[in-house]
């Protein structure tokens, strides 16, 4: 299955399933080994999905939307909810319906639909409808050289124009204390100081800014509106407008200063990100609750104050590696997730987000503060300086209006529906769980589970979540079987678009049972094996979070021979009789490919990375996911079209351009020829035209790639033999090794590494499935 | 009491002669104290550069020295000859002035009269006088006759007649003698004069009025002569000793033949003590009254236009009454009423302050020269001894064993002023380098060297006048010894010659550079605070202020305002315009910059203007009536712990908020009844420890607080000073708070605060001789060890309180030295050691002890410890406990000193015959009545703590002036009119009088005011417009302009602007004034009569 084959195998519901055909009970599901999950990218734009202007009927008994498998009884004005069966009336608006009239949500096209939803629509002016401007508020870190601290705030000031003129925005920048400024204040330039080294509850930080009950008292006698609209003016001190404070800000910009605490010397700068970041989230607890907020934290270092603190002041002493954490010897790290898990708690009951862009050459505590990033579903960005095109390109981006358009929305609810039987386990991605318990929770938890609702404090059109499902292990599935062969499964988004519009998005599916106990065909043929190995990382990833002793790379294994012992045809013991069905032959590869990734192989990562890497594999689409599992790499040569190579080290040759897309980097590598033709300028003479173009051809596709992309990948052009060709080399299969590499061809090149090669792992492979 | 005891005789002539040579003695008390000058100059306080040596500013007043023959004098005359006697041995020799003295000298022993002072009529009588003439008042009002001297004090009027007694002066004092139904007369007269204190001032009226008296007061004279003897004895000193017998003539018939015998007894020991030197001043004080009152008589010729001052006048008639009746009213204790009334109340002794400053040699013929009272004027010669103003001692001889000093009742105690503002005659400290090894100090007690230790052997050892070990002399310090047994470079070397000098401290002295000058500005911006004008007065005088911070790269400031939170701001000169950061965290503060927030004032002087201008606007909408003090200190404290400094806070309205939140305790206090009235007291104590904790932190990093109280509420200034007084600070209190008049004290208050000379870092301690220890020190310190005091702020106004005990016996004739060692940091950042030296005779004569009592100094020292009992015990007892301080010593006089047998007199030790009317004034005071506000009361006791000796007289015993006659004094040397007696029965309705206590300033409007003088000194012209709040303004007409030349002086004297009120008859401000009015009768107490014959009867019970 080639990504560039099918270029939207999601469809109109942005669903990819491993497996589309569902055994029909619990051993049979555990028995195939690969989980029933499903991806769905919630929100995801598509041209052909209708927006309704009303709200969904919804069924008295399950509260499922009304959708196309419904049972509809156009005499009796009744529909049967497919989920539960309870029978419904439709509502007198729906008097009108019949089997050629029918409303939007019943045409069988329309698994998905979208309901733009007004909470107080007023039927006189509907353009008069208050609008829930967006917030943002930026979390400035100040403890860095002036150069970093110059371009984080030219990129700021470039955000601040791009921001709606409506959107609000409000400014803290923190260093050794957090300062949150009074953009309101006229008179004079004025800062609340927190002190760093403090844990401050909301209460404490409203109070402290005069937003606190202790400050609206005197208002207490008033009615309930004017009470909100007084909390509000006491917000607007520090959240304004952006066409009224762009000017404040830009000067306040322009005077603020690098933190001007003293550092000792061998001592790292005092920082008290999780202050700041405590701080403004109190801040935006005084904003009405619903409204669509975000903290973008900038943030240049390691917290080293304070709550959060990931490291001590002590420069001898290094940030905490993957060493450090499996050996339990990094001292700050549980704490300091503690307190960011009690920082997503607070965000997430006020319905806000936090994104976070880090940029420093050390690592910062992504993987202390991924917690609250992730179930905010915050985006974040790890890059090297504030200066570094992945930095620039991101922040950017992130304020583009238009086509390039994250479409940030807010305030996402998602609810889950499923026909009896079937189980949540939980979500793996940028979501919270709401504990809201039901019929259809399983009581084996798997990431965000435990519930049927989950909130997503921030999400965007690629925001994408895997639900994992199980089957229910009560054998009552032969009666009501007969009744039921498909198993339908809901998902309703509610949301805040960025024009601050509430929508609700449902989407229907259904699939078939099948009694795979009987026959593997169908199961076979319903199998998605790209998702499956998305899916796989994923949950390799989460096990590797949450579990203490978990040897990846082995469970990896067993699984991927559990599944060709049960889905590959072959003799007992006889490994050269082993084949593969086509629709599981890539997966061996995807998996060998997954054991040598940044996901399994975490230690030559930093920790902030591998959280980073995770974060970004959680929340991407399958396509997306399974190029950061397995790259592509694209051959671009004078005798044809660009076109997919192995990923395998043969596939340098000297005369060949290869652009590998491994997600998070894009690298152009130059054969050693055409670096040589290029050192010499052949491109630029008019006569080797041709050379030109295949010189920028990469570049161009390089270009579109990195466009689409959040955040932006890291380019990295570089030369055979050259040092920066590592970035390549470690995504090939080292199938020429100094160990085998007898027979080099000139050009070709050779890995210096004792890993395996694809080849190996497959007679392995093969061997050990057939073992009786 | 008036004693003016100089013996005598010589008054008339001495006077005279005296006048001219005196000059110098007396010392119009005040008139200037250049401090003063300097400071106040119009409105403006100080100069600022004082540098704490600084010797010499400018004192505008020359007066001093030369006043010579001011009429004032005339008075002294008498006083002189005391002095002359005991004088003598004191100073008094190195003056010229003395010759006058000469004279008398020859009446006195060998004293020469040393003229210093005698003959100046000190102000206070008192002080000098340590002599012991009792004085005792006759019957009640004491008729207080000299002693022989005293005689002549006593009533100056009676001196008049006296002289011819002089010679019997010496039995002594007569003044009682009551019986002598004639005496009595006299006595009365004398009384008369005695009253008014003055037996002097009666003197005078009386000697005009009539022949009568003189006779009369001859009379009692003789009797006072014998008397005298013990007088003579100290009279010699300084005479003063009146007696005045409270009990009517009655008693004081009886008396008089005890008090020739008592006098007997005494002479001998007087006689011991021919040198008292410190009796000279005594007398002089006196004596000026007397010059006054008296002068005119005495010196016919002389000019005294004012002879008849308050006291003197209504004498005349009285004194018979009083004469005859009183005996009666002594003899019944149960009607001391009745007695009272006989008592003429013009003749009670009562201060009189003298003109003209007098010189003042601290040692003279080896051996100590009593001082002259804290409040006169004068100026100093430091030759061995320190200046009085730097340290004083209770007792001018030290008794050589406890049990003498038990039995004498007395409080034996230094009052420790390190800091003081030399008069601008005198010559500055001066400054010894020694180099790097720093100064020559004795191995055992580490004390430093000084005029008193003694080298031995050569040279080659000295032997510690503190601990008595003997000490190689440092090599590079050796130099051998004269055939006098002194170093021959003694008098090259400053601390070998000089009581005062001042050591260049060398780096074992330092933990630290020396701090630099850091001022921080804390303004309380609530809404209150705002709209009362608080923040702007503030924010206007700190704008005003800046400029006159000391110069330099050494000097930083900072500023923060505050109201629910704390906002500081950032000054570095790089920002457009200053940013605020706000603290809010005010349970738990800090300081949101370490370095921008205290800056250079060269880098910031712009940014703080400009923003010491918006301040107030920008706070102006403010609607936030939080105020968090405690926490904003606490912030400002954080900002300034790395170098210490001041922080000077300006607060408005009860600290509600934040750490060391107050509650308003009056008001719950009020609400429940019947717990407050058996805890009163408790509200005067700090509402937790929490303060506490945090000023004494804040003293360990150097950080002095003193707090402006700009309110028109109860703040709880018993929980807030606290702070100030554990740093070192001090508390000023506006209350209450007005924008129109409070701004320009407030300026003025703030500048002398940052101007005046003091120093930071401070750490002192006081050694004594072997024999002697110190047992507590009591002021504005933190005290961290026993034996020192640790001084985040020392200045010039502050003053401790040091309590001595025996620890062994000393010898008679032996002196006992005391060193006061102050290392501190300049305001220019050098580190200096101020080593101040005093060494005083020991005795075992009990009559030294009272002839030698300094009568200021003991009353400051009561006074001191009334504060600090105030808060913890119930008002009634700290009363209680005054009185019977005095009663005892009154007692233990009567008891062991005079000889008189009848119970008919109530004598009074000369040098301490202010004491009953000082207690009495202390009774009635702010502090220590129970009508007053909490507030009031708890700014008082700790205003009381840091007072210096000369400040805290007036405290108690305000100065009255009249001054709707300004302008019809002459044209002599004081500018000051006549200070009139706090009695009700000299303010007439138709005047308006200056009632000053060195803070506030009360003027009163009689009821008939003439218009045209309403409207000449104030504007308006009639008594039904005058406003509630008042500033000082100068109209083109002598009136005012005498009226602002009168109040300048005073500023300029007590280093204060005043606060002024205005106060008319049947109003509340009426009844401030009135109250004022210490020896009336009213709820608070008794009149001063009653209270005379109240000590009377309690020493007659305890004697039988």
């Amino acid at each position: 299955m080639s990504e560039m084959a099918n270029t939207d195998p999601e469809g109109i519901d942005a669903v990819r399933m491993t497996w589309n055909v569902w055994p029909r009970t619990k051993v049979e599901a555990s028995a195939c080994v690969i989980p029933l999950a499903v991806s769905i990218a919630p929100i995801r734009s598509h041209p052909d999905i209708p927006t309704l202007p009303y709200a969904p009927l919804r069924c008295k008994s399950c509260f499922s939307a009304l959708n196309a498998f419904a049972r509809v009884d156009f005499t009796a004005k009744i529909w049967i909810c497919p989920f539960c069966y309870q029978r419904n009336h439709f509502p007198p608006h729906y008097a009108m319906i019949s089997e050629t009239n029918l409303p939007c949500e019943l045409y069988p096209q329309y698994t998905t639909v979208q309901y733009s939803l007004q909470a107080n629509p007023d039927p006189n002016n509907p353009s008069n409808v208050p609008q829930l401007p967006p917030v943002f508020v930026f979390v400035l870190d100040t403890c860095m050289i002036e150069e970093e601290l110059g371009f984080v705030k030219s990129a700021m000031k470039q955000a601040l124009g791009l921001l709606p003129e409506h959107a609000l925005v409000g400014f803290v920048s923190f260093g050794t204390q957090a300062h949150v400024h009074e953009l309101g204040f006229s008179d004079i330039s004025k800062v609340y100081v927190f002190r760093g080294n403090k844990e401050i509850s909301k209460e404490q930080v409203l109070e402290q800014l005069g937003l606190g009950s202790a400050g609206r008292r005197p208002t207490a006698g008033y009615p309930k509106g004017l009470q909100n609209g007084h909390s509000n003016t006491g917000v607007n001190r520090f959240l304004l407008p952006a066409s009224d404070c762009e000017y404040t800000l830009n000067s306040l910009l322009d005077e603020l200063q690098t933190d001007q605490w003293p550092v000792q010397p061998g001592n790292r700068a005092s920082r008290c990100t999780g202050v700041a970041l405590s701080v403004a989230t109190g801040l935006l607890g005084a904003c009405m609750p619903g409204t669509g907020a975000r903290i973008i934290a900038l943030v240049g270092g390691p917290c080293t104050e304070g709550p959060g603190t990931i490291v001590s002041k002590d420069l001898s002493e290094p940030v905490r590696s993957h060493k450090d954490l499996d050996k339990d010897a990094a001292p700050y790290f549980k704490k300091a997730v503690r307190f960011y898990d009690s920082l997503a708690k607070q965000l997430v009951s006020q319905g806000h987000v936090l994104d976070l862009f880090a940029s420093a050459l050390d690592q910062v505590g992504v993987a202390e503060m991924k917690v609250a990033v992730e179930r905010t579903g915050g985006l974040v960005v790890l890059a090297e300086s504030f200066g570094h095109s992945v930095f620039k390109g991101s922040f950017r981006r992130m304020f583009k209006d238009g086509e390039q358009s994250l479409g940030l929305c807010f305030n996402g609810l998602l609810e889950i529906n499923c026909s009896k039987d079937i189980k949540i386990q939980g979500v793996i991605g940028p979501c919270t769980s709401l504990e809201k318990k039901g019929p259809n929770v399983s009581d084996t938890v798997i990431g965000e589970g435990s519930t049927s609702a989950w909130k997503m404090c921030g999400l965007d059109k690629s925001t994408c979540l895997t639900v994992l499902f199980d089957i229910s292990s009560t054998e009552r599935s032969n009666a009501p079987g007969t009744a039921n062969s498909q198993l339908y499964l809901q998902f309703l988004t509610s949301y805040q678009d960025p024009e601050g519009k509430r929508m609700l998005r449902v989407t229907t599916l259904t699939r078939q049972w099948v009694d795979s106990a009987v026959s593997t065909e169908e199961l076979v043929h319903g199998f998605d094996q790209e998702a499956a190995a998305v899916v796989m990382a994923r949950v390799t990833s989460l096990k590797m979070e949450m579990e203490d002793v978990f040897d990846a790379t082995r469970w990896l294994d067993r699984n991927l021979i559990r599944v060709c012992s049960k889905f590959g045809e072959y003799r007992k013991d006889d490994a050269s009789s082993f084949t593969l069905n086509p629709c599981f032959s890539l997966f061996p590869q995807f998996m060998f490919n997954l054991r040598r990734s940044q996901f399994v192989q975490v230690f030559n990562n930093s920790p902030d990375e591998t959280a980073y890497f995770r974060m970004l594999l959680n929340r991407e689409n399958i396509t997306n996911a399974a190029v950061m599992i397995q790259p592509s790499l694209i051959s671009y040569s004078f005798n044809s079209l660009p076109q997919p190579a192995l990923l395998d080290v043969a596939s340098i040759s000297a005369d060949r351009i290869l652009l590998l897309d491994a997600y998070f980097s894009i690298v152009i590598f130059h054969g050693m020829t055409i670096a040589q033709w290029r050192n010499m300028g052949y491109q630029s003479q008019p006569e080797h035209q041709a050379f030109s173009h295949l010189l920028q051809a990469p570049h161009i596709d390089a270009q579109m790639i990195i466009q689409e992309r959040f955040p932006v990948p890291r380019l990295v052009v570089c030369d055979q033999h050259g040092s920066q060709a590592r970035f390549l080399l470690a995504k090939l299969n080292p199938s020429a090794t100094y160990n085998n590499s007898i027979d080099m061809t000139a050009g070709s090149d050779i890995i210096f590494t004792d890993d395996v090669s694809l080849q190996i792992f497959f007679e392995h492979l093969q061997k050990l499935a057939v073992q009786s | 009491m008036a004693a003016p005891v100089p013996p005598g005789a010589p008054r008339p002539g001495a006077n005279a002669r005296q006048q001219s040579p005196h000059p110098n003695f007396n010392p119009n008390f005040q008139t200037n104290p250049n401090s003063l000058a300097d400071n106040m100059q119009n409105m403006n306080l100080n100069r600022p550069h004082s540098m704490p040596n600084s010797g010499p500013r400018p004192s505008p007043f020359g007066q001093p020295p030369p006043f010579p023959q001011s009429s004032v004098t005339a008075g002294f005359p008498v006083a002189s000859p005391p002095m002359s006697r005991p004088g003598p041995p004191p100073g008094m020799v190195g003056r010229p002035a003395v010759i006058p003295a000469g004279p008398l000298q020859s009446t006195l022993p060998a004293n020469v009269p040393p003229g210093r002072p005698v003959g100046l009529p000190v102000s206070h009588p008192p002080p000098f006088g340590s002599r012991p003439p009792p004085a005792s008042l006759s019957s009640s009002t004491g008729g207080a006759v000299l002693p022989s001297s005293a005689f002549p004090s006593s009533g100056v009027s009676s001196a008049a007649a006296a002289p011819p007694p002089p010679g019997t002066r010496p039995s002594s004092f007569v003044s009682s003698s009551p019986l002598i139904g004639g005496p009595a007369g006299p006595m009365s007269s004398a009384r008369a004069g005695p009253s008014s204190n003055g037996p002097p001032a009666v003197g005078a009226g009386a000697l005009p009025g009539a022949p009568q008296f003189p006779p009369p007061a001859i009379v009692s004279q003789p009797p006072v002569g014998p008397p005298p003897s013990m007088m003579s004895a100290r009279a010699p000193a300084q005479a003063p000793t009146m007696r005045s017998v409270l009990g009517s003539s009655a008693a004081s018939s009886p008396q008089t033949p005890p008090l020739p015998s008592a006098s007997s007894p005494f002479p001998a020991m007087t006689q011991a003590r021919p040198p008292p030197p410190g009796s000279p001043y005594g007398p002089q004080t006196w004596s000026m009254q007397p010059q006054q009152g008296t002068q005119p008589s005495h010196i016919p010729g002389s000019t005294h236009a004012q002879p008849p001052r308050m006291f003197g006048m209504p004498q005349q008639a009285l004194p018979n009454q009083a004469m005859t009746n009183i005996p009666p009213a002594l003899g019944q204790p149960g009607a001391p009423m009745s007695g009272s009334s006989k008592i003429d109340p013009n003749q009670i002794p009562r201060p009189i302050p003298n003109a003209t400053p007098i010189v003042y040699e601290t040692r003279h013929g080896n051996s100590a020269n009593p001082p002259p009272p804290a409040t006169s004027d004068y100026i100093v010669r430091d030759t061995g001894n320190c200046s009085p103003r730097y340290m004083r001692c209770t007792i001018n001889q030290i008794p050589c064993t406890g049990d003498l000093l038990t039995t004498s009742a007395m409080q034996l105690a230094l009052l420790v002023q390190p800091m003081s503002l030399p008069h601008p005659s005198e010559d500055p400290i001066q400054v010894v380098d020694f180099g790097e090894s720093g100064p020559v100090r004795c191995s055992r007690c580490k004390g430093y060297i000084n005029p008193f230790m003694k080298f031995i052997d050569q040279g080659r050892k000295f032997i510690c006048n503190l601990c008595g070990f003997t000490d190689d002399t440092p090599r590079d310090y050796h130099c051998n010894l004269g055939p006098d047994g002194r170093r021959r470079d003694a008098d090259e070397r400053p601390e070998l010659c000089r009581g005062t000098v001042e050591f260049v401290a060398s780096k074992e002295y330092m933990v630290r550079d020396p701090m630099p000058a850091v001022y921080f500005f804390l303004i309380d911006v609530s809404m209150n605070a705002v709209q009362t004008g608080a923040t702007a007065a503030a924010c206007s005088a700190i704008n005003q202020v800046i400029s006159d911070l000391p110069e330099g790269t050494r000097t930083q400031v900072g500023i923060a305002t505050f109201d629910s939170t704390i906002h500081f701001y950032n000054l570095k000169r790089a920002l457009q315009q200053p940013l605020m950061l706000i603290v809010p965290d005010i349970q738990d503060v800090y300081t949101p910059l370490e370095t921008d927030v205290i800056v250079q004032l060269s880098e910031c002087r712009q940014h703080l203007e400009l923003l010491l201008e918006n301040i107030p606007t920008m706070f102006q909408t403010s609607t936030t009536a939080e105020s968090c003090f405690g926490a904003a200190i606490k912030a400002a404290f954080l900002a300034m712990k790395s170098t210490g400094g001041k922080l000077l806070v300006f607060q408005s309205v009860l600290p509600s908020v934040g750490i060391g939140a107050l509650s308003s305790r009056e008001a719950e206090g009020r609400t429940n009844i019947s717990a407050s009235e058996k805890e009163a007291h408790k509200l005067l104590q700090p509402a937790d420890k929490i303060l506490k904790t945090m000023a004494i932190e804040f003293a360990e990093y150097q950080v002095c607080v003193d707090v402006f109280v700009t309110t028109q509420t109860y703040v709880d200034i018993a929980s807030i000073s606290v702070i100030p007084r554990t740093t070192g600070g001090q508390v000023y209190y506006y209350y209450p708070f007005s924008a129109v008049s409070d701004p320009a004290k407030l300026y003025n208050d703030l500048r002398w605060n940052i101007t005046r000379p003091q120093g930071f870092e401070a750490v002192m301690r006081v050694r004594c001789s072997q024999g002697i220890q110190v047992q507590d020190y009591s002021g504005n310190f933190c005290k961290r060890i026993p034996t020192d005091v640790d001084l985040a702020g020392i200045d010039c106004d502050k003053c401790i309180l040091v309590t001595l005990k025996h620890d062994d016996k000393l010898q008679d004739g032996s002196e006992c030295g005391f060193q006061c060692a102050l290392l501190y940091t300049t305001v220019y950042g050098q580190r200096r050691i101020r080593v101040t030296n005093l060494s005083l005779p020991c005795t075992n004569m009990l009559s030294n002890l009272f002839r030698s009592a300094d009568l200021d100094t003991q009353f400051t020292c009561f006074l001191k410890q009334a504060a600090i009992e105030i808060p913890t015990c119930p008002l009634l007892q700290v009363r209680d406990h005054v009185t019977n301080l005095c009663i005892n010593i009154l007692l233990s006089y009567r008891k062991f000193c005079a000889t008189v047998s009848s119970t008919g007199q109530l004598i009074l030790p000369e040098a301490l015959k202010l004491l009953p009317l000082y207690t009495l004034a202390l009774i009635k005071s702010r502090g220590l009545r129970n009508d007053g506000r909490i507030d009031d009361r708890s700014f008082w006791f700790n205003y009381v703590s840091s007072l210096s000796t000369p400040l805290a007289i007036p405290l108690v015993y305000p100065r009255m002036f009249a001054i709707h006659n300004v302008d019809t004094k002459d044209g002599d040397e004081s500018v000051l009119p006549p200070t009139i007696p706090l009695s009700s029965e000299h303010v007439c309705d138709d005047g308006i009088y200056l009632l000053e206590n060195g803070e506030d300033a009360l003027i009163y409007f009689g009821s008939s005011v003439d218009s045209s003088i309403l409207q000449q000194l104030f504007g308006f012209t009639s008594v039904d417009d005058v406003p509630t709040q008042f500033v000082m303004q100068q109209f083109s007409n002598p009136l005012s302009k005498n009226f602002n030349d009168v109040v300048n002086v005073i500023r300029q004297q007590r280093c204060s602007y005043l606060r002024f009120a205005l106060c008319k008859k049947g109003d509340p401000s009426g009844m401030a004034f009135v109250s004022c009015m210490v020896e009336d009768k009213n709820a608070n107490g008794p009149s001063y009569v009653e209270f005379l014959v109240h000590i009377h009867r309690q020493i007659q019970m305890k004697m039988s």
